[in-house]
């Protein structure tokens, strides 16, 4: 498949051209597809940090020229963006203030008064997003019961509004004790502000987290707070420009669980969108799985900042309710700030192409964590870095040509390369410039297939059946090396591999998840009210959907309910139907309640169970790109034939390795290692000892074969 | 690259498994546990033992002292069951003091995990229990007094539960379905343990854990020793009074380097006391290698072989040795001072490592009583909660101590929100408290300040025990001490240690010591401390009088 492919002349096209758009911390990745047909138009280009929707922008005209249509035409944007997650993990967020129940001003900076390292006596702890001075008290107070103890005192609020104005506050959070079961006083608050400082955005802990727990709900809703104004003002350049460009339908953006949703609700809860990139890559990984009959798959995402896991088991990416972002300590639990969102879950395994390698205080090569990023980029970039990363490793290595990385778009310089880890890394170690580059590529795998296998084991799942499906510019490089260190035997490469994510968010279905908190012991459970509230939940979901342009007759709703027994302080959750709870059927309930804790715990308990809250996932159709990419009949038919050959470094020797181009190979076709195959945004280093085939849906499959 | 080097990899991948392992199993505890002590204060931890029963490996979210407690009471078990007495499902249970981590409220258990007929592993875990029957008191005069003692018993033979165990601890417990659905949680987390250990020695093709242990334990003894060795041989000594109950007590410590040998020894260390504040030998010396290991060797991992060359001495009848019949309910009240007077021992050779004493030992207070709406809330209407409440964290050689961080435990706080759920109180206030920190280049966590008020037409009765009333937390080579800890009801100071009954209306106020500071006030830099005044965790008069600062 040609990155420069149009769809014209393809029967089943329709009309309805959509496009993905997904910003990385170095590239931008942007995919244009028409509906029915099985030509993406992808195009990949460097970040624009100063302004990322310059790239966006850039990346969405280039796509639209190469397929000869203007904006007009497109029926939906999809976007995803790292945004929110570098301006939490660099601190780039806005100046933000706090309110608090009286007496409570503190909550973020005591946190959990645990030690997340048992031994290490100087272990640092996160610091808050919102310094002290900004954190101020109001009194107010709601009791256990959700009844007001003590009344909000709203004449305290000008006092607050002054200093907050004095320092230049621009968003500020409210986070009030038991908020999540009554939101009266927040809501008033909001309110007042709102009307005080209107240039002020604004979040409550009860719309954006309204879960129990004042630590983990208050560190939420600040981190929305924290990024706030930045992600809607980027918003609405962004929708600006498109609207300049002539798209005049509404921006959709990837959650961190990988849903789509409006921007106008999404620009509300902007912390929700913390992981959105990496997991619309995930569903692209599940997608592609799909085509490739292959329901245990680990995605592995390697970009130019970081390398990505995640599991899909059974064809649902693994989900997770203890979300961090920021860790003090890389890998450390509990270093970071936690946040009650819904995310697919997902771990940072290591480094990325960009990623610096030097050698450290031991004499040892360490790779990262420091990123030369897209500016100035790797040192082959020949922007100024002249530290070596794994990019231009992999360049010395002969995996990269310099003069077909990005279809030959970007030139690499080969002697800053070689110059940067002969400086910085041979010298040092005594070694020869290549075994330097050697090194460093096969410390990036080992780290990676060791944390990738302990990720997955932490989760009793044996990482050794699961196929690997490597997505991200870097991924294929080394995913092979690192396959054969984790005993993984077979790989899954889809076409596009290099811009995957942008990919998945033209998979993604529009969807919404709403959780209402309703404790009640299932015992005196009051059904009629329970059912109330379920249809008002589908409704409003419904309608945050619809205005995301999925159409009524295509949305399913997903029900459940959030179950413990009686003392428990965890939920799991479990499966519960309308009509079940029409039914007054508490029987029904208890079961899937005892079937759900027997899944996850091996046994159930005679003991009463309560409800905690429902939760609705309202979902429209998926799009039929899976269905379309699945069958598909382009493509060349003759064998492939090698553009040519170069010498590549496998460990021993210079090997004259066959180079081919991905859009030569031919649905069946079969090559064996060693070879490479190169795509616009990506290339394969495929390694002697495995074998390669093509499937129906062009993927190529590689099989170990020792 | 040389086949040893290959294995030293396949190593490092296996024992790195393990800890995941472990980390894993334990948060399947936590998520089923039943008690808040467990689930929201992580008063527990989790340990893997091989068939020899060496402790491997923990969960990073572990109780310090537990950690140290469990090899001696799988020894114990081992010793009333030995190996060809037990079975696949077997799980062995007991709250002994003098074998488990000093006072009854923690329970251990035991799993031995086989491989077909092959015993290859132990799982073993110990978790608190706010109540285990009885009638501890601050008051209390003997062992007997503080509540239900389990023997060493078999609580589930060969996968069923032994009803006879079963039915004692539901007779004797004012909360049999949280104790004992606690107790169920960790049969789920032993299950799961052995299906990832299995999963693990299946496809790393290992017949058991000998060798991998033999690797584990030999490397990280070699690494504890190089680093006892790279100390200054020589004997230091530390010794302090503590507040005690009706007079002050003394500690002493002895801290002895030779080669790569370590010993500490408290001789000169109180006698035992009438007070239920006594520690036994096996929670001291857990405490004691515990500080050891932070101070010499942090790096390196936990295990029978980091404590090989690493001593521990207790007159036997004292304050650190206490012999039954001893109250032994508030060990802590003694036991937490076991890491200060090592690492006080220790300062001078080790000034650039050390850590000045923290707002501890740690404070917890009890309330229970009965709900006014007797027993809609669980099934006998009783409530026994805790609340746990870390003071400020002493200095560290690189920076401030960090404010309400626990040291030398790590009992995590519970939300308010929970609480409130549970008990009928509202907590009015729970802030730092400002000027708490010891002074010195870098100065001592702030420690916090909380208010409860009384909600319930029954009468709340209130239990504490606290200490550094009278003796602050101590600043360590030029820093000065933290601020003492105050304790009132309705604005009237009551004894550290007392039971009091609470009715509707009544406000107590807990102010938990602050952390001390470490190296001269002089030193420290003004960035520093116009941070402190700017977030208000110093006041300007105390700023000035510390550090002469306008």
């Amino acid at each position: 498949m040609s990155s420069a492919g149009t769809s014209a002349g393809i029967e089943t096209a329709s009309d309805d051209w959509r496009v993905g758009v997904d910003i990385g911390g170095t590239f931008t990745d942007v995919v244009l597809w028409r509906e029915g047909s099985e030509n993406l138009v992808q195009v990949k280009l460097l970040t624009t940090p100063d302004d990322p929707s310059r790239a966006v922008l850039d990346g969405v005209g280039q796509a639209l020229d190469r397929a000869g249509i203007n904006a007009r035409q497109l029926t939906s944007v999809v976007h995803g963006t790292t945004l929110v997650a570098n301006a939490l993990i660099e601190r780039k967020g806005v100046t933000t203030g706090l309110i608090t129940t009286a007496g409570f001003r503190d909550v973020l900076e005591i946190g959990r008064e645990w030690r997340y390292d048992l031994f290490n006596l100087d272990i640092e702890m996160p610091t808050p997003l919102v310094p002290r001075r900004l954190c101020l008290e109001i009194d107010e107070r709601v009791d256990a019961n959700g009844a007001v103890d003590t009344p909000l005192n709203l004449d305290q609020l000008p006092a607050l509004i002054k200093a907050f104005r004095a320092a230049e506050v621009r968003s500020i959070g409210v986070c009030l004790l038991h908020a999540y079961l009554n939101p009266a006083h927040e809501q008033a608050i909001g309110a007042a502000l709102a009307e005080a400082m209107p240039d002020v955005t604004i979040s409550l802990s009860s719309d954006v987290s309204p879960e129990m727990g004042e630590y983990e709900r208050t560190s939420t809703t600040v981190a929305n707070a924290y990024v706030h104004p930045l992600f809607r003002d980027y918003v609405e350049r962004l929708v600006a420009a498109l609207d300049q460009l002539g798209y005049a339908r509404e921006l959709l953006l990837v959650l961190s669980d990988g849903r789509g949703i409006a921007a106008d609700v999404a620009v509300k809860y902007p912390i929700r969108l913390v992981q959105s990139g990496p997991a619309a890559g995930a569903e692209a990984a599940r997608l592609f799985g799909e085509l490739a009959k292959q329901n245990d798959i680990l995605c592995f995402d390697m970009g130019g900042t970081t390398a990505k896991a995640c599991l899909i088991h059974d064809g649902e990416p693994e989900r997770t309710v203890n979300f961090e972002v920021a860790r003090e300590t890389r890998f450390a639990e509990g270093s970071g700030l936690p946040l009650l969102i819904p995310a697919i879950d997902m771990i940072e395994i290591g480094a990325g192409g960009g990623s610096i390698a030097r050698v450290d205080q031991r004499g040892l090569l360490q790779v990262g964590p420091h990123s030369a990023g897209a500016d100035p980029g790797p040192a082959c970039y020949g922007a100024g870095n002249e530290h070596p990363t794994v990019t231009d490793c992999d360049l010395l290595l002969g995996y990269l040509d310099e003069n077909a990385f990005l279809g030959g778009k970007m030139v690499l310089d080969r002697e800053a390369a070689t110059k940067a880890v002969q400086t910085h890394l041979a010298d040092p170690l005594g070694i020869s410039a290549i075994e330097a580059a050697w090194g460093v590529h096969e410390t990036v795998t080992a780290n990676m297939a060791q944390a990738a296998t302990i990720h997955a084991i932490e989760r009793g799942l044996d990482a050794t059946r699961f196929a690997m499906l490597p997505i991200g510019g870097a991924g294929p490089v080394h995913a092979c090396s690192m396959a054969q260190k984790m005993n993984i035997t077979r790989l899954v490469c889809p076409a596009g591999a290099g811009v995957a994510s942008a990919i998945g968010m033209l998979a993604a279905a529009v969807s919404f998840e709403i959780g209402r908190a309703a404790p009640s012991p299932i015992a005196t459970l009051d059904f009629a009210k329970a059912a109330g509230l379920l249809r008002d939940m589908a409704s409003e979901a419904a309608a945050m959907v619809s205005s995301a342009g999925a159409n009524e007759g295509e949305v399913t709703e997903t029900f459940s309910a959030m179950m413990r027994y009686l003392g428990q302080g965890y939920e799991i959750e479990v499966p519960v139907t309308l009509a079940m709870i029409e039914a007054e059927d508490s029987e029904a309930l208890l079961e899937n309640f005892a079937n759900s804790y027997r899944d996850r715990y091996g046994r159930s308990e005679a003991m009463p169970a309560e409800l905690l809250s429902w939760r609705l996932a309202v979902t429209g159709q998926r799009s039929t790109l899976g269905e379309t990419l699945g069958k598909r009949t382009d493509g060349p038919t003759e064998a492939p034939v090698a553009k040519g050959k170069r010498p590549v470094w496998f460990g021993d020797s210079f090997v004259d390795t066959p180079v081919y181009k991905r859009a030569d190979i031919s649905k069946g076709s079969e090559i064996e290692g060693p070879a490479i195959i190169e795509e616009v945004e990506s290339t394969l280093v495929l390694p002697t000892g495995f074998n390669l085939h093509v499937d129906d849906a062009m993927n190529l499959i590689l099989d170990a074969t020792s | 690259m040389s086949k040893s080097e290959l294995n030293a990899v396949r190593l490092g991948l296996i024992w790195r498994r393990l800890d995941g392992i472990v980390d894993q199993v334990a948060e399947t505890f936590l998520r089923a546990a039943f008690s808040v002590v467990v689930r929201d204060n992580y008063d527990m931890a989790f340990s893997l033992f091989d068939s020899q029963g060496r402790q491997l490996t923990q969960s990073k979210r572990s109780i310090p002292s537990f950690l140290g407690t469990l090899p001696r009471t799988l020894e114990a078990v081992l010793e009333k069951f030995p190996v060809d007495k037990l079975s696949p499902g077997d799980v062995i249970i007991s709250n002994n003091a003098w074998i488990g981590t000093g006072h009854l409220n923690d329970i251990s258990m035991v799993h031995p995990i086989f491989r077909g007929d092959k015993l290859v592993a132990f799982a073993a875990s110990t978790a608190h229990t706010v109540d285990i029957g009885g009638a501890p008191s601050p008051t209390a005069k003997d062992c007997y007094e503080e509540g239900l003692c389990i023997p060493i018993c078999k609580i589930v033979v060969a996968g069923e539960d032994n009803t006879t165990v079963m039915d004692f601890l539901t007779e004797n417990l004012r909360q049999p379905d949280e104790t004992l659905g606690d107790v169920r949680a960790q049969f789920a987390a032993y299950r799961d343990c052995n299906t990832k250990l299995m999963l693990l020695l299946d496809e790393e093709g290992l017949d058991d854990l000998i060798p991998v242990a033999d690797e584990i334990i030999a490397r990280s003894e070699q690494s504890m020793r190089a680093a006892i060795a790279a100390l200054p041989d020589g004997t230091y000594s530390d010794g302090f009074d503590i507040d005690g109950v009706d007079v002050p007590l003394r500690i002493e410590c002895q801290v002895t380097i030779a080669g790569d040998e370590l010993t500490v020894d408290f001789a000169g260390t109180s006698p035992q006391v009438p007070w239920p504040i006594n520690s036994v030998l096996n929670y001291t010396q857990a405490y004691a290698r515990y500080a050891v290991k932070c101070l010499v060797d942090p790096d390196a991992p936990n295990n029978a072989g980091s404590l090989a060359p690493v001593h521990i001495k207790a007159p036997v009848g004292s304050l650190l040795n206490a012999t039954p019949p001893a109250p032994v309910w508030g060990r802590h009240l003694s036991g937490h001072y076991v890491p200060p007077a090592i690492i006080g021992a220790m300062a001078p050779i080790m000034a650039d490592k050390v850590v000045a004493e923290s707002g501890s030992p740690l404070w917890n207070v009890y309330f229970a009583g009965r709900y006014d709406d007797g027993d809609k809330k669980n099934g006998t209407g009783n409530y026994v909660k805790m609340f746990f409440m870390n003071g400020g964290h002493g200095a560290r050689s690189k920076g401030d101590g960090p404010g309400c961080l626990s040291f030398p435990s790590n009992v995590s706080n519970q939300p308010i929100e929970a609480f409130e759920h549970q008990v009928p109180m509202l907590v009015r206030e729970k802030s730092f408290i400002p000027d708490s920190g010891g002074t010195g280049k870098y100065r001592g966590g702030n420690a916090q300040r909380l208010v409860f008020e009384a909600r319930s037409e029954n009468p709340i009765t209130m239990t504490i025990r606290h200490e550094r009333i009278s003796y602050p937390a101590r600043g360590l080579l030029g820093g000065a001490p933290g601020r003492a800890g105050i304790d009132q009801i309705n604005g009237q100071t009551i004894p550290a240690k007392s039971r009091s009954e609470l009715k509707s209306g009544d406000q107590v106020v807990f102010e938990t010591p602050g952390g001390g500071g470490l190296y001269p006030p002089e030193e420290r830099d003004d960035a520093l401390i116009n941070h402190d005044l700017e977030s208000g965790l110093t006041t300007t008069d105390a700023s000035r009088e510390a550090y002469g600062h306008e």
